[in-house]
């Protein structure tokens, strides 16, 4: 039969055909623009968060704002206002000198109540206020408001001093005041004044209020002990009003206990300067805690009071040292918000540094002229100092992030009322002066630890059960086994966190010598199931490939006596609470939620995933090579572990490394299933708080581009780079063996 | 026999017992973790019998038994009873001792009253009152209660309807109307008649308002009733039937009526709202959101992964490079969830949401519109967290597909795209399919994304409703695996809202493993179809 094409000529429609070719030109540019597009954004993932990284490392910038402001004669004291409009000084004579920043408006105002005496030394004490002294054995206290007010919508701000009642160092009036220093407790005010000739004076003035009436004041008035340390050089007292310290000409700090006002005790001295040159400024960090010294060398250091060797009284103890200055230190300020603090010398150099961290940020540039007074603006955005012609220079400082350096993530730091250097993640705290501590290293040591734990009980379950199901089971048994540990790996980690956290944790608790008995029961389990088994004909027998089947009843069975067993052996060997065995013979504590739960319940997680991995790359060995032993003689055994394992285990090398990158990302298991605390040891029956989880848990609450949302950033930069090396990793070597296989 | 047990050993026959052993324990924990599910969900909208129990000292205590604790395989030694009343007694639960327990009674008389505040009421009803005054006490208050509660339900539903339909509209516009006010006098616009029509408005919808105000005080006024019950420990309760939900007695209910008091349960649950800090009532809202977000995430990551696969497979050039992109796209699947969450927060929502807010939404800053977290974002954040799912799966798909197919196409005269768009595209459908299955149940079950990126414990209104633009796209939601995380972690009272968590794991769990499955089916039959042709 002849086969008959019926060929139908198609009329060339030549814009028909250019249309198509045009459409399919664009077709090719959309598909490809749009893919990389795509793909791009994908990858610019990492960029973005790596953004909002970089300022955190940023260094400190600063520069100077406007023309020096003449302010007038030296001045004693110097002082900005929150927002920077205006900066004050106060002079010798007795003036407020008022300058606006921007280079406008000056005014000058009386300190009030000098009554024709003049003001012989300056000092800040706390809450914005500054105690004057002067030269008829007074001391002032001064605080100074800005109101702002607006005027055909323009900003105007008025100061208005406030002085307190003047409380008389020298009744008699005729010793001036060289030097001073003062708290506001509320028990009421204390003030420590040098008075010439030497004498250190303290007056403390306990206010008692009456039910009925005005509360009485009462002031007592007394002289400090003096040594021979030195003379006089600096004054601080804490804001408490507990300890006075002295700083002398011989580089020593003379340190008073003022805890009973009636009876202060002169409690320590230490030599802090090198080569004794002397103290010139003395001044607190904000929280009062942490105590700056300046010597005539230009040598700045911080200090602490912290308990001596193996406990007993605090002592002064030496923290940081900061790059030293040229010339010597003439005045100190520190910020209010944080731990940093500038020093200025008598050749006009001004330095920013940052205690905890112990370092010098900057040097403020142009400047010259011994500064007088410096001080740190309130929000710590700014500095103005004052030199010796009476010239103020304002400087601008951007430095957003100054308590984050790679040492204060991953290194010991020093933290003010710590006996040492320590790690330590606590990012809110009940106080103003709270300093936040943002060690990473708890973190990921938390997931380092959960990460553990959770490997040590998925591998080998994973790794066995895969060799199991590649070279072992009935092959129809592993078309339904496979999809349902797929299954497996789909289960939410959130039901998984919850079951581990509220079901599973006090399960554990319960049964916990049981669960330690299970493994060797089970084990033994086995081994009394295949010995039964070889004794029923094998006619009878089950085909081979089901045993896992049958060993199902077994572990339940298992289970049932391991947890009889571990209930008897608790009551018999651990006294009946093996907690309490636990803390008494182990030393270990004890959590509900710990990390044996995390491990189990991570391991559920992650088993899936390296059983899948792992079965693949092991059913992917040419089966030749299976043939090969088996047709040598070499039992089935045998040839999985000689034969099969060693060729795939690049394989199951990457499959055990994607499950370590699950691990280490999972968020919800270790968000639910652990208490959360951020503490640092291996005991497997404590908590951790890994870094995943902190940033479920702190990213909500933390302020935008503040600093803990910097660092929340970097944890989960870190994340990222962790994850994606070890996948890439594994991906690689999975590749390697693929070709591998092409060549067998 | 010892030395048949060393040639045992010798054979390996032991250790591929161990393994098939590691295979049972995963698969007992599988069972194990799937049977504590359901029996606690499931056994949740049982009603379980109320015991009354005389206790050796004279006390008499009512409850629902919920566990029992014993020494492993010995009897039971105390019993944990739901005794509810939060109100008149301090907890929830109670444990008691059974060898404290002299007599046990399941009274048929006995009522559970589900309440709006303070969880359920367990007692006998004494007396209904009508403005305080007693209309029945005794064996007939029961059936006057019962005979009110149907008009008390409707009334609850009237004040309802008041509340979120009209107060809501009234309140709704009344704030669109201030915010078009502020933007108007931001441009300098202040005497001119637009602004005076504004104002007009809002005075208008201030006594519509009102009008609302007094139907809802009337509505209020008419539930009058309220039902006294005695509780074990002897006390009184009376309850404003306003607040009570629903009344059962679950000593005097026949096998079938507890099986449909079940079932109206269950269909409380799955469709109503949640009650008492989400601890009790239903999880609607919840639902609705993880579908609307896994929807809206379909929409964008469906397109998205096609196009990419599409390039790399059919139109990139092979090579070094797109391998790598291959791989990196490949890992980052493996990329923990939360860190897209971290960059859903940085880059969607302060970055995009805040320059919208800027540009859009002025005059209601600093109140953000779009520069907080909202389904969109959460939507797009899992877009990007599951993209990678459906690249590999399209990209597998296009593999397999035969060059032959292609060649077909282009050898008729077909250009490449015609050939993408007719040949490949309908071929690899399936493959797309499945991989958009797979990441919609990747995005269902996760959590920790979202809890950055816009879920809410408790949302006042569903992203989609019948105000325009109907579908509110920066509008928080409610999510069933946050629900989890929140009720069982976060509430106050855990140990009462746990079967209420177990119940929500267990339709999550569903959901996750329903749309596996049919992944999974989908993927098998594609596999299966595909041998046949390259053959």
């Amino acid at each position: 039969m002849a086969i008959a094409f019926q060929v139908r000529r198609i009329p060339l429609d030549r814009t028909r055909t250019a249309r198509r070719l045009l459409v399919d030109r664009w077709a090719a540019r959309v598909v490809t623009g749009g893919g990389l597009v795509i793909i791009a954004s994908i990858l610019a993932i990492v960029g973005v968060i790596a953004l909002e990284i970089v300022p955190l490392f940023r260094p400190a910038r600063a520069g100077r704002v406007g023309e020096p402001i003449a302010v007038g004669s030296p001045v004693l004291l110097a002082a900005v206002d929150e927002y920077r409009d205006a900066m004050y000084a106060v002079t010798p004579a007795g003036r407020i000198e008022i300058r606006g920043l921007s280079g406008h408006g000056a005014v000058t105002h009386d300190v009030a109540g000098l009554n024709g005496a003049g003001v012989t030394t300056a000092a800040v004490a706390g809450g914005g206020r500054h105690l004057l002294g002067t030269s008829d054995g007074r001391v002032i206290s001064l605080e100074m408001k800005f109101d702002v007010t607006f005027e055909d919508g323009r900003r105007r701000i008025v100061p208005s001093p406030q002085f307190a009642e003047p409380v008389a160092v020298d009744p008699d009036g005729r010793r001036a005041v060289t030097r001073v220093a003062g708290a506001f407790p509320d028990g009421g005010p204390v003030i420590v004044a040098e008075v010439s000739p030497p004498r250190l004076v303290l007056v403390a003035v306990v206010q008692r209020k009456a039910l009925i009436g005005p509360g009485t004041k009462e002031e007592t008035r007394q002289d400090l002990p003096l040594s021979d340390d030195g003379a006089i050089n600096a004054l601080a007292l804490d804001g408490r009003g507990d300890d006075l310290f002295v700083g002398t000409t011989r580089g020593r700090i003379v340190r008073y206990d003022l805890r009973d006002r009636a009876n202060p005790v002169r409690v320590e001295a230490v030599d802090a300067t090198t080569a004794g040159s002397a103290v010139t400024v003395l001044g607190f960090l904000n929280g009062d805690r942490t105590l700056v010294v300046g010597d005539a060398a230009g040598g700045v250091s911080t200090w602490q009071l912290l308990p001596g060797p193996g406990g007993g009284a605090p002592r002064l103890t030496r923290l940081n040292d900061f790059e030293p200055h040229a010339a010597a230190i003439t005045a100190m300020s520190p910020s209010r918000r944080d731990k940093g603090f500038v020093t200025s010398d008598t050749a006009g150099v001004v330095r920013l540094h940052y205690g905890t961290t112990g370092q010098t940020l900057l040097t403020l540039p142009g400047h010259a002229g011994s500064v007088r007074a410096v001080t740190f603006a309130p929000k710590a955005d700014g500095v103005v100092a004052v030199d010796a012609t009476g010239r103020a220079t304002h400087w601008d400082v951007d430095n957003p992030h100054p308590e984050v350096t790679m040492k204060a993530l991953f290194a010991k730091v020093w933290y003010e009322g710590y006996g040492e250097p320590t790690y330590v993640w606590q990012s809110t705290g009940g106080t103003d002066d709270f300093e936040a501590k943002l060690s990473l290293t708890p973190l990921v040591f938390g997931t380092l630890k959960g990460t553990l734990y959770a490997l040590l009980f998925a591998v080998p379950i994973a790794l066995l059960a895969a060799l199991y199901v590649s070279e072992f089971m009935h092959p129809s048994l592993r078309a339904t086994v496979k999809p349902a540990v797929e299954i497996m790996a789909a289960l939410p980690s959130v039901v998984l966190g919850f079951l581990a956290g509220l079901w599973l944790a006090p399960v554990i608790e319960a049964v916990l010598p049981g669960l330690v008995l299970f493994g060797p029961v089970f084990a033994l389990g086995i081994l009394v199931t295949l010995f039964l088994w070889r004794r029923v004909p094998a006619a009878r027998r089950l085909r081979p490939g089901v045993e896992a089947l049958a060993l199902v009843p077994v572990a339940a069975i298992a289970g049932w006596f391991a947890f009889t067993l571990g209930g008897i052996l608790e009551a018999w060997l651990l006294g009946g609470d093996y907690r309490g065995w636990l803390g008494s013979a182990l030393g270990l504590g004890f959590d509900q939620r710990n990390s044996v739960v995390v491990g189990i319940a991570m391991g559920f997680a992650v088993i899936p995933i390296i059983f899948t991995i792992a079965e693949d790359s092991l059913t992917n060995v040419p089966q030749h090579l299976r043939a090969g032993s088996l047709a040598l003689g070499a039992t089935r055994w045998q040839t999985a572990v000689r034969i099969v394992l060693p060729t795939a285990s690049p394989g199951i090398f990457s499959a055990i490394m994607i499950g370590f990158g699950r691990a280490v990302g999972e968020t919800m298991i270790v968000l639910m299933a652990t208490g959360n605390t951020p503490v640092m040891d291996w005991n497997i029956f404590s908590g951790f708080r890994a870094l995943s989880a902190n940033i479920a848990v702190e990213l909500p609450e933390a302020p935008e581009q503040g600093t803990l949302f910097r660092v929340l950033f970097l944890a989960a930069f870190l994340l990222f780079c962790f994850t994606f090396t070890v996948n890439t990793v594994a991906e690689l070597v999975r590749l390697r063996l693929r070709r591998r296989y092409q060549g067998l | 026999m010892k030395t048949s047990l060393r040639r045992l050993f010798r054979s390996g026959e032991p250790y591929v017992w161990l393994a098939g052993g590691a295979l049972a324990l995963a698969l007992s924990m599988v069972v194990i973790l799937v049977a504590v599910i359901l029996v606690n969900a499931l056994g949740f909208f049982w009603p379980r019998a109320v015991m009354q129990a005389t206790l050796r000292d004279g006390t008499v205590v009512a409850g629902q038994v919920v566990d029992r604790e014993g020494a492993a395989g010995g009897p039971i030694v105390r019993v944990k009873l739901k005794v509810a009343n939060r109100d008149l007694t301090s907890a929830d639960f109670v444990w008691i001792d059974d060898s404290a327990i002299t007599a046990r009674a399941y009274p048929p008389e006995i009522v559970v009253v589900e309440r709006t505040e303070w969880g359920p009421l367990i007692g006998v009803v004494k007396e209904v009152r009508e403005r305080g005054a007693p209309v029945a006490t005794g064996a007939a208050a029961a059936a006057a209660l019962d005979a009110r509660l149907p008009a008390a339900a409707r009334l609850r539903r009237d004040v309802r309807a008041v509340e979120t339909g009209a107060i809501g509209d009234v309140n709704r516009k009344q704030e669109q109307l201030r915010l078009a006010l502020k933007g108007l006098e931001k441009r300098g616009a202040s005497a001119r008649a637009d602004v005076e029509a504004a104002q007009r408005e809002l005075a208008k919808l201030d006594e519509e308002y009102k009008a609302a105000e007094s139907r809802l005080i009337e509505l209020r006024s008419r539930g009058t009733a309220a039902v006294v019950v005695a509780t074990a420990a002897g006390k009184d309760k009376e309850v404003p039937l306003a607040q009570v939900v629903g009344v059962y007695r679950p000593n005097a209910m026949s096998t079938p009526a507890k099986v449909w008091h079940y079932a109206t349960r269950v269909w409380e649950f799955v469709s109503d709202d949640p009650r008492e800090s989400n601890t009790e009532g239903g999880v609607f809202p919840a639902i609705f959101g993880t579908v609307m977000m896994v929807m809206i995430m379909s929409v964008i990551v469906a397109p998205l992964g096609v196009v990419a696969a599409f390039y790399l497979r059919e139109y990139a050039k092979q090579g070094a490079m797109v391998s790598a992109v291959r791989i990196a796209v490949n890992n980052l699947a493996g990329v923990p969830s939360i860190v897209f969450g971290v960059f859903g927060v940085g880059f969607f929502i302060y970055a995009v949401g805040g320059t919208i807010d800027r540009w859009f939404y002025a005059e209601s800053l600093p109140a953000p519109t779009f520069g907080t977290g909202g389904i969109l974002w959460a939507s797009l954040t899992l877009a990007l967290l599951t993209i990678p799912v459906v690249i590999v799966a399209t990209e597998e798909g296009l593999a397999a597909i035969p060059r032959s197919t292609r060649e077909g196409s282009l050898a008729l005269g077909a250009t490449k795209f015609e050939t993408t768009l007719r040949v490949v595209l309908p071929a690899v459908m399936p493959s797309v399919l499945t991989g958009l299955i797979l990441a919609m149940a990747r995005a269902a079950g996760e959590v920790a994304p979202l809890m950055l990126t816009g879920v809410v414990k408790l949302a006042p209104s569903l992203p989609l409703d019948g105000l325009p633009p109907f579908l509110h796209l920066e509008r928080k939601f409610m999510h069933l695996g946050f629900h989890i995380y929140d009720v069982g972690f976060q509430s106050p009272n855990v140990d009462a809202a746990r079967p209420m968590v177990f119940a929500t794991t267990l339709l999550l769990l569903v959901i996750v493993v329903l749309l596996n499955l049919f992944a999974i089916q989908l993927r098998s039959r594609l596999r299966r179809r595909y041998r046949t042709t390259a053959l």
